[in-house]
């Protein structure tokens, strides 16, 4: 089940997200939700991410496959160059730059897409509280013996509006 | 192409500026073979209008020592052109015997080889040609009309060149030097201008380009142009 | 010049920014109408250049390239406003740059798009671009990947897509807030391109790490476009233009324009929209002294071309330089040089004459400004070739003007759309926070 309460403010939903990892809650049971991008300490809640690597590795595939590309076609074309090299490296080498980044840029979107969930169909996400301006949301996933022990954590540490969310709405 | 047996042809041309009057029967003879669009004086006020080959003028000196040199400037048919590579259709390569050939069907009209030019010698159609009569019933059945967009230069009267090495190869012979003249060296009134082959030493274009009298233009680019000028060294 | 704001309830932040969205005043449906009735007036000169032939322009031998490619290289040029300030001063952590992010981002994808248009534009045979694009055929045909016009289509291509991309990925919050508050089909337009965004940390994590990279990358990119586009002269043996300069002066000049562009757009939806206590003097004061920084650094450069070519004394290089100091092309050069540094070095220098007014009125001479500079660059040193016999000059002719002016008028249509469907300051990158004196 799903359990979501709203904080006022930063320090608050600190605190009870230090308090519910104390009684044993994971990062991946934890969510915050706001209108803009709240700091929080990596050690509270981290939540890693390969988007770097999956740029460079998505840059450096483009690459080699441009480099491939403009060499085989080249060759496997009957071009008529009059003379000029059939490849050069050289000369085809912005274009080579240019496609590693391109790949670098449609890597990184796509990452973004995979980590940030967004793209995954509306039935598979997990209910998501609506967030008033100005106002931080936590939603819980607990199984239902452990509700308890969550709402306390939330209501003592300064949360309002502790509620479900889900099928309840 | 030649019997297999034969080094391939480099066409190349040698033109004696000491005997070119400037009576421009080439330029004249050159818009008749090629079907040259003709412009009106308006079009060539505004640099409208299509030479492949022009005469230039140059004068030297103060009056009363003033000379003045012609010099009959069309596509150097460079070895190494410079508008070659810039071109993003491959519209224009250097065929294997050494002609620098304009595709018109492929040319889309960038003008990049034009800009890169240092002769200027390539010429655009800005519009679909037109002939006022009755220039319209003198067209050359040999070459193609092209249209609005393309690009055109010299091309050594290559209609003429495969002409000449059609029927030697039908005749199982090797082509002669002077065999093929293109329009504007079978016009010269002073036999300023010749043509032949660069690859075979003995053909008179040669040896006129190996005289000691013999320049290229603009060689310091480096564009290793195969139309030999030959003037005195003053 | 500046004042501390007061810090800005969020309610209200919303309501400001959020108000343009609602609802169109007469100024504004006027200036769609004009703007779009120029933009229409171009698209019809260029059906009659499509129609008639190229001729109708004023290009001719030897100067093959003129108004179109002066537009294509400034186009280009301006959109490195977005790279620049949503970039640079991202990856540097400057805060002031937040309201303006996506006004910048903005013009860079629609100058990118307007850019992108002339080299088709300009082409002889126009219908058949696609040609440069390199796909299967029945002909086995192959496009020449040595050519710097091919070397264009990539670098601009991989731009606009990094660059759109970068203008929707902050935007996606923005409309996830609006996809709530809206209806109809603005609701479902919202609530499609929100892409279901909810606001968790795992989210705002995601997208500030693409952020981060996808300002490293497109930096990256950014530099490399307009160096690409100024090889697209300097790849050339004309005079003058075979410079190594080339690369890095236009990116400089680039930049220059873009922050021009910036500040004048700035300027004009800070009046319109009512965004006095969002785009603040100290913006403008920040983006004046870029202007300023840039324009010195054009000047550099523009000494460093022009004294190199001139001590050379090489003859060719002699006759496009004399052209441009005492010749032909005299008055727009030094009009150029008047534009591009007097102006922005007097008004935007001397610190008592540095408000929001007098660097509009020195972006908008920048922009002049750079659009001579373009112009001084490519028509002076095909009107003036190796051989003197082939010297000409050129003019343009009403539909190279009537493009030209629809250029700038389509990207005010486009400027007016964008700004009435989103909000054009970030509502969620908006902190506003106390600034210092300066």
């Amino acid at each position: 089940m799903f359990l979501a309460a709203d904080f006022l403010d930063r320090e608050t939903a600190l605190r009870a997200l230090v308090d519910l990892k104390a009684n044993g809650f994971t990062p991946t049971d934890l969510a915050v939700f706001s209108d803009e991008p709240i700091e929080l300490p990596r050690s509270v809640l981290h939540r890693p991410s390969h988007m770097s690597l999956a740029a460079v590795t998505g840059a450096i595939t483009s690459g080699l496959l441009t480099i491939g590309f403009v060499y085989f076609t080249q060759y496997n074309y009957p071009i008529v160059t009059g003379g000029m090299p059939t490849f050069s490296f050289w000369a085809t080498g912005v274009i080579f730059y240019e496609l590693t980044m391109f790949g670098a840029i449609v890597t990184t979107f796509y990452w973004f897409l995979r980590e940030s969930g967004l793209m995954r169909r509306r039935r598979h996400r997990a209910p998501a509280p609506v967030v008033e301006p100005g106002v931080i949301s936590l939603r819980i996933e607990c199984p239902s013996d452990r509700a308890d022990a969550a709402r306390h954590s939330l209501e003592s540490t300064g949360a309002v509006n502790v509620r479900t969310i889900g099928d309840a709405g | 192409m030649n019997e297999s047996n034969q080094t391939p042809h480099r066409w190349g041309m040698a033109i004696d500026l000491d005997r070119c009057t400037g009576c421009q029967a080439c330029v004249a003879a050159c818009h008749a073979e090629n079907n040259l669009p003709v412009s009106d004086p308006e079009s060539a006020a505004k640099g409208r209008a299509v030479h492949w080959i022009r005469v230039d003028r140059y004068y030297e000196g103060e009056f009363p020592d003033v000379r003045v040199k012609y010099m009959p400037v069309l596509c150097q048919q460079c070895d190494e052109a410079p508008c070659e590579p810039v071109c993003p259709v491959y519209a224009t390569y250097k065929n294997p015997e050494g002609l620098n050939v304009q595709v018109y069907n492929r040319c889309v009209g960038t003008r990049y080889c034009a800009n890169n030019c240092p002769y200027s010698v390539r010429f655009f159609n800005w519009f679909d040609p037109a002939w006022t009569a009755p220039l319209n019933l003198q067209h050359n059945p040999d070459v193609s009309i092209r249209m609005g967009g393309v690009m055109e230069k010299c091309t050594f009267c290559i209609q003429r060149i495969k002409r000449a090495e059609t029927e030697a190869k039908n005749e199982k012979r090797a082509v002669a030097d002077g065999d093929i003249q293109p329009a504007c060296v079978q016009s010269c009134p002073a036999e300023a201008m010749v043509f032949g082959d660069l690859n075979d030493p003995e053909s008179k274009a040669s040896r006129l380009a190996g005289s000691g009298r013999s320049t290229r233009l603009l060689e310091e680019l480096g564009t290793k142009p195969k139309v030999f000028y030959l003037q005195r060294a003053t | 010049m500046a004042t501390a704001t007061e810090v800005i309830p969020y309610g209200e932040v919303r309501r400001d920014l959020w108000r343009p969205l609602a609802g169109a005043s007469s100024r504004y449906l006027v200036a769609l109408v004009v703007l779009s009735s120029l933009t229409c007036w171009g698209l019809c000169a260029w059906g009659y250049q499509l129609h008639k032939g190229i001729g109708v322009a004023g290009i001719r031998r030897p100067v093959f390239w003129g108004f179109y490619l002066v537009d294509f290289v400034f186009w280009i040029g301006i959109s490195h406003a977005g790279t620049l300030i949503s970039a640079i001063l991202r990856l540097t952590e400057a805060d002031w740059r937040k309201p303006v992010t996506r006004a910048a981002e903005a013009i860079t994808v629609f100058a990118l798009m307007i850019g992108a248009m002339f080299p088709i534009i300009h082409l002889g045979r126009a219908w058949l671009f696609f040609w440069l694009v390199p796909y299967p055929n029945s002909r086995l045909l192959w496009p020449n990947f040595r050519s710097p016009l091919l070397w264009d289509v990539t670098a601009i291509g991989t731009y606009l897509t990094g660059s759109t991309i970068y203008l929707f990925l902050p935007l996606i919050p923005d409309v996830a807030q609006l996809a709530v508050r809206a209806n109809g089909w603005r609701r479902r337009l919202y609530r499609m391109l929100s892409l279901g965004w909810t606001g968790s940390d795992q989210q705002w994590h995601a997208l500030e790490r693409a952020m981060k990279l996808m300002a490293g990358i497109i930096l990256a990119v950014a530099v490399s476009v307009h160096t690409v586009v100024a090889w697209d002269f300097s790849m050339a043996i004309a005079p003058m233009w075979h410079s190594s300069i080339f690369g890095p002066y236009f990116v400089v000049g680039a930049i220059f324009s873009g922050i021009a562009a910036l500040l004048v757009v700035m300027s004009v939806i800070r009046k319109a929209m009512h965004l006095e206590p969002y785009l603040t003097p100290h913006h403008f004061n920040n983006l004046a002294k870029l202007l300023l920084l840039m324009s010195l650094l054009w000047l550099y450069f523009t000494v460093a071309e022009n004294l190199t070519a001139w001590y050379g004394n090489e003859p060719k290089e002699m006759n496009v330089f004399g052209s441009r100091i005492r010749g032909h092309f005299a008055p727009y050069f030094w009009i150029m040089v008047f534009c591009n540094f007097i102006v922005p070095f007097v008004l935007l220098g001397i610190r008592r004459l540095r408000t929001i007014r007098t660097a509009t009125i020195a972006s908008v001479s920048v922009l002049i400004g750079m659009w001579l500079e373009r112009f001084l660059i490519i028509i002076p040193t095909l009107s003036f070739g190796r051989l003197y016999a082939t010297w000409g000059h050129y003019a343009p002719t009403w539909v190279e003007i009537s493009i030209t002016t629809a250029t700038f008028a389509a990207m005010g249509v486009l400027y007016l759309l964008f700004s009435k469907l989103f909000p054009i300051v970030s509502v969620w990158e908006f902190e506003p926070h106390a600034e210092p004196e300066d």
